[in-house]
């Protein structure tokens, strides 16, 4: 009788199905990790954090922003922690790590200012008097201080925007003409004017003078045209923070790269990336539909079909970097070589078109993901019922009208899907752009208002190698990072928002399909 | 004549007709032309890579190279011994470059390797689980998830792996060993607690919900396991494990590694294998299951003896695919390896992968030289065996779905 009852037992359903969960649990595990992990250090890099000034146990002063804490290496208690101390001009480095024990105390001084700089990144110290040609103003005066070194800043970035517009639009459009033919007296002259202009305004924007001192008492005198923004951290409020926070967000997105791709913002690489991913999404919708509708509604159904869209569905799982080779080989080399040999044969030996550029990258990318594209639209085709088309050929309509009337709209959202999906791949696809034409730094935008307006055989910028150039090229990786974790969650938002409207997509498809076959 | 104003006229018929037959040919075309073009990768590569063997290279030294020295070890100036190196730059121009391109396929197989090793058991303990185990609702919840993980970019787990996780794991290493036996055994010590809770306790923590409340069970585990790593590094490693694996074990470890990796590419792979084995368990029809549980088995022996053989095939067509993904997998490897083209088995050494050699070398390789063409001979390997192993897990895929037609097909 004791034998038929079920002996006790340790777990319910075994081992395997506990370890079986313990995957599913550590999967989901790690993709939250890794988002929390870039959205935090992403979102936090623009937050103004706090310059504390510290005083060691040997008596040393410095001040800096804690950036993070580790264990001592080789040993279970005691930490240190790194500072961003700034002044790389002055102390050789602007980090600086300091073992949480020697440290005697830590203030947070209303007066300490942080100073972004065009040149040796931020200043960290006391902003001790601003100096004008009339007069100037000193630490005592308090907020006139303030108020009138922001009305001074203000007037050198008018003067450097009328500078650049002088340089932009008159200067450069001489200049070239100049190149191409001798200059005419009045060209001479008009020449001198701006020239003289350009530096009249220079000699302006070095007019004013802050001098600043940091905590080890080193003096520094800077003109106003070398600052960026000057930011008392610790004398903000929590809103003038959260104001501080959105300018920083917005002026990461809005500017271009300063310091060797080590600071300011992303603006080229996000329209590199969207000038690229808008055109191959041109190249890739018609084709892709075409050969989809070619092998789903008119190829017949036969064995070589079956092995062709086995093969297409397998180029899809082909590893990018080789759809890069072959965009080497093809477009950049073999139609590019060929189209400068043609067109541009004055311009040899420095290349056009044979080098990589926005057109061929996007063409690649167009190949690659062309196998999204006709799968999923094949997809779309395969669940329409056959009903639909046997009704359209019923009413007499040719199989050019039923495929254009009935079956293409019904397949709108299977092709939408698909689009997006490959949008959302090639967005995020680095390795195959590192041989066609990603830039390290584009000087010069795929769009200008120079004729014709979008120059197809320039190289561009791309968010994806930004994070690989700024995180593994630069200089200094340390003051990179919270920039390449800020481009990185901008990549991957853009990238998931696109998947969930795939999949958004794919199920109202789904849910649509069921419904119409239960009627 | 009430008849001839119903039927179109026959020169209308005929402009219908003609457009039908000018539509389909341009369909027929452009679609023959896609397809052909997308075809044509392979095509390039072979034609390109050719002129290697037969000797036609347009450069100074246009001898072939012939197969053997591609693979088996050579003799160098300055070596003793025979040696498997790539090294495509020569210092100098007296130097001879060496390509040699085993150390390559090594690396690349060494990587995949070790991202499998990580990846497979995760992700078909998680195709298993939520196959058979986790409840409808969950499962529909995390499909969306698993599939936004696949399409994180390599970029970005790249340089997670090697500017953050590869730093982190050489400070905690002990912590990360020790962590391969803490996480199984938590697991199951999840379980065993939840047989014991009461039951109005254990109902709101069902093993059909399981791989929601495991998580924060298993953070808690991984955060307090790497917290006590330097306790433990002290008490047994002498403070550092990375010397005493240096004296005791005579290994060498560099900070971006085959483990890292393993990790990364694990990482990446994970949703591949998970989605295509989820489907084939998923797949089997349901009066296979339902019968052995109708004969008394246990939901555990119904998937080990009936589900797992029926869907077999398909988890091996998963399994292989994943491994094409980690063999061509870029950018994860260039960033997490320090590209070292060497030939070892320990996890704790770097290596450089075909596809990583690629994108580092061949911007810079002149075109039509031996270099180029040896890039694009790697190229052509990697296209190779990756549309191999994809056709042949397809074609098993394909038969598995025609077998669970068979078998369900009555109902």
């Amino acid at each position: 009788m004791r034998k038929l009852l079920p002996r006790r037992r340790l777990l319910i359903e075994g081992p395997g199905a506990w370890l079986a969960a313990g995957g599913v649990a550590l999967s989901l595990l790690m993709v939250l990790a890794l988002l929390a992990l870039i959205a935090g250090r992403g979102l936090a890099h623009f937050w103004p954090p706090d310059i504390e000034a510290v005083t060691l146990v040997s008596g040393e002063r410095f001040a800096g922003q804690p950036v993070r804490e580790q264990g001592l290496p080789g040993q279970a208690s005691g930490s240190e922690r790194l500072y961003r101390t700034g002044n790389r001009d002055l102390d050789g480095d602007q980090w600086r790590w300091v073992e949480v024990n020697a440290i005697d105390t830590r203030t947070t001084p209303e007066d300490l200012v942080i100073i972004e700089r065009r040149r040796w990144g931020p200043f960290i110290g006391r902003l001790l008097r601003l100096e004008g040609p009339e007069a100037q103003w000193t630490a005592s005066d308090g907020a006139a201080l303030w108020r009138e070194l922001e009305e001074r800043m203000a007037r050198v970035s008018q003067l450097r925007h009328e500078r650049d517009a002088l340089h932009n639009h008159r200067l450069e459009p001489l200049a070239e003409h100049v190149d191409d033919s001798a200059m005419s007296p009045s060209e001479e002259d008009e020449l001198r004017e701006i020239k003289a202009r350009i530096l009249a305004l220079q000699d302006a924007m070095q007019r004013d003078h802050v001098v600043l001192e940091s905590l080890s008492g080193q003096r520094l005198e800077l003109s106003l045209e070398a600052l960026i923004e000057v930011k008392r951290p610790n004398a903000m409020s929590l809103l003038a923070k959260l104001a501080s926070w959105g300018e920083g967000v917005w002026r990461f997105l809005s500017e271009g790269p300063r310091a060797a791709n080590t600071a300011g913002g992303v603006w080229p690489a996000i329209f590199g990336t969207v000038m690229m991913v808008l055109l191959m999404s041109v190249l890739v919708t018609p084709f892709g539909v075409l050969a989809a509708v070619y092998l789903n509604e008119v190829a017949p159904q036969g064995r070589l079909t079956r092995l062709v869209r086995i093969g297409v569905r397998n180029l899809a799982g082909v590893p990018s970097i080789v759809y890069g080779v072959f965009g080497l080989g093809v477009f950049v080399y073999g139609i590019g070589g060929s189209l400068d040999s043609l067109f541009f044969a004055d311009e040899l030996p420095s290349p056009t078109f044979g080098t990589g550029g926005l057109l061929w990258a996007s063409l690649t990318l167009a190949l690659l993901t062309l196998p999204v594209v006709i799968v999923a639209t094949e997809e779309g085709l395969a669940r329409i019922p056959d009903s639909q088309r046997e009704g359209a050929l019923a009413l007499g309509a040719t199989r050019s009208e039923a495929l254009r009337r009935v079956v293409l709209p019904m397949a709108v959202p299977a092709m939408l899907t698909g689009v997006i999906l490959a949008i959302a791949r090639a967005a995020g696809e680095v390795a195959p752009l590192m041989l066609v034409g990603v830039a390290k730094l584009a000087s010069q935008v795929p769009v200008d208002d120079e004729f014709p307006f979008i120059h197809l055989e320039r190289k561009f910028m791309h968010l994806g190698y930004h994070i690989f150039d700024a995180g593994f090229h630069g200089g200094d990786v340390q003051a990179a990072m919270p920039l390449v974790y800020a481009t990185a969650l901008l990549l991957v938002l853009v990238i998931v928002v696109l998947n969930l409207t795939a999949i958004l997509l794919r199920h109202t498809i789904r849910a649509r399909h069921v419904v119409q076959a239960h009627r | 004549m009430t008849e001839r104003s119903l039927s179109p006229s026959p020169w209308r018929r005929r402009f219908r007709y003609v457009r039908d037959r000018l539509f389909t040919l341009a369909v027929t075309a452009c679609g023959i032309g896609v397809i052909l073009a997308v075809l044509a990768i392979g095509v390039f590569l072979v034609v390109e890579v050719v002129p290697l063997f037969t000797g036609s290279a347009s450069t100074a030294n246009s001898d072939a190279i012939d197969i053997e020295s591609l693979w088996l070890p050579q003799q160098y100036p300055g070596y003793d011994e025979p040696q498997y190196r790539w090294q495509a730059n020569a210092a100098t121009d007296a130097d001879t470059p060496m390509f040699s391109l085993t150390p390559l396929a090594w690396g690349t197989l060494k990587a995949a390797v070790y991202a499998l090793l990580f990846a497979v058991p995760l992700a078909l303990g998680a195709a298993i689980h939520s196959a058979c185990f986790m409840s409808r609702r969950l499962r529909f919840r995390i499909k969306p998830v698993i599939e936004l993980m696949e399409a994180l970019p390599g970029v970005v787990i790249g340089f997670i792996a090697g500017l953050v996780l590869a730093p982190y794991v050489e400070r905690h290493l002990v912590g990360v060993f020790a962590l391969v036996l803490v996480l199984p055994l938590g697991i199951l010590a999840a379980g065993i607690i939840q047989a014991r809770l009461p039951w109005c306790l254990s109902k709101r923590v069902p093993l059909g919900w399981a791989g929601l409340w495991l998580i924060p069970w298993l953070a808690g585990l991984v955060a307090l396991t790497l917290g006590i790593s330097p306790y433990l590094e002290v008490l047994w490693f002498d403070g550092d494990m990375r010397t005493w694996m240096d004296q005791q074990l005579g290994l060498d470890y560099a900070t971006r590694n085959a483990m890292v990796v393993g990790l990364a590419m694990g990482f990446a792979v994970i949703p591949t294998i998970y989605s295509l084995a989820e489907d084939a368990l998923a797949g089997v029809p349901a009066s296979l299951s339902e019968g052995a549980q109708a004969l008394g088995a246990s939901q555990w022996q119904t998937l080990w003896k009936v589900l797992l053989p029926a869907a077999s095939p398909g988890i091996f067509s998963a399994v292989m695919i994943g491994a094409g993904r980690a063999v061509g997998e870029t950018m994860i490897v260039l960033m997490a390896t320090g590209n070292t083209a060497l030939m070892t088995l320990s996890p704790l050494d770097g290596m450089r992968s075909m596809a990583a050699n690629i994108a580092i070398e061949l911007p810079e390789a002149a075109p039509g030289g031996v270099h180029y063409q040896l890039l694009l001979l790697c190229a052509l390997l990697l296209f190779v065996f990756t549309f191999c192993v994809n056709t042949l897990a397809e074609l098993v895929r394909s038969r598995l779905t025609q077998r669970y037609q068979r078998l369900g097909g009555t109902t």
